[in-house]
């Protein structure tokens, strides 16, 4: 059950930041961050596709964690969990057209690895 | 040469950007300390009937505050990615799990291994590479072509 749990997250986690990255970036730079312009950033959530998918793949992403907490050591949740920051950075290269240069990788593989190691 | 007006979106753009990578990193990394701690207090799932569970669940306060926390994360990350790459925004907020450590450090009294010193490095190393790349891929190629 916890792999099945970790596989969903990954895959959720991943389909859900993508998507949202995309949407959000082709509604332009958010400024007001006042009760309108929050009112305003719901509105976009609930009304654009690609950010509500996503939205809706992360809430997922979010109960197969807890799902995973309540079966698993945080210490073997966390580190697992952790484990798409390279796969993120290569769809996003993909996905996104991000220009992604050797400082993003570096951090990217930096992070992995300081994360696998900060839990055990 | 930049003119002084955009010097100063630059700089609020800066400001901003550093204000949300925080509300990010605090939100999300004290909202799953939260969640691990409700959890913790949960009865077994396959124990109990559903409803019950649901009610337990419901008024864990831990649990409804960690929730609450999770919901500004989110509300957070989505505003960095109306002007942040997502290659850039997700290393950089992974101070979370620094913060992660060092909160069950000193609330949970947890002992930080060579191993876990050794990680917190290479997190920091991480982000101060990322951190200092511009937020966007436009911005890249403009700095390139300078």
């Amino acid at each position: 059950m916890t792999w099945l749990y970790l596989l969903i997250n990954i895959t959720a986690g991943t389909i859900g930041d993508l998507l949202t990255a995309k949407g959000m970036s082709m509604g332009g730079e958010l400024n007001d961050f006042g009760p309108r312009g929050i009112a305003h950033l719901l509105r976009y959530i609930l009304t654009y596709r690609l950010v509500l998918i996503g939205t809706i793949s992360n809430a997922i992403c979010f109960c197969s964690f807890m799902a995973l907490l309540s079966v698993a050591e945080v210490s073997l949740v966390v580190p697992a969990t952790a484990s798409g920051y390279v796969l993120k950075a290569i769809l996003a290269k993909w996905y996104l057209g991000e220009n992604v240069t050797w400082r993003r990788w570096a951090g990217a593989s930096l992070v992995t690895l300081g994360v696998a190691l900060i839990w055990f | 040469m930049m003119s002084i007006e955009a010097d100063l979106t630059t700089r609020n753009t800066q400001l901003k950007n550093r204000i949300f990578v925080a509300l990010v990193v605090v939100s999300n990394s004290v909202g799953n300390f939260l969640l691990g701690l409700g959890m913790e207090q949960m009865p077994n799932f396959r124990d109990i009937p559903f409803f019950s569970y649901v009610i337990s669940f419901a008024t864990n306060g831990w649990l409804l505050l960690g929730i609450v926390l999770m919901i500004v994360f989110m509300l957070s990350q989505l505003s960095l990615y109306s002007w942040a790459d997502l290659s850039y925004v997700l290393p950089v907020t992974a101070s979370t799990y620094i913060l992660s450590a060092l909160l069950s450090k000193f609330f949970l009294h947890d002992t930080v291994s060579v191993a876990r010193w050794a990680g917190i490095v290479l997190i920091s190393f991480g982000v101060i590479f990322v951190a200092e790349t511009p937020v966007r891929s436009d911005d890249i190629a403009l700095e390139e072509d300078r």
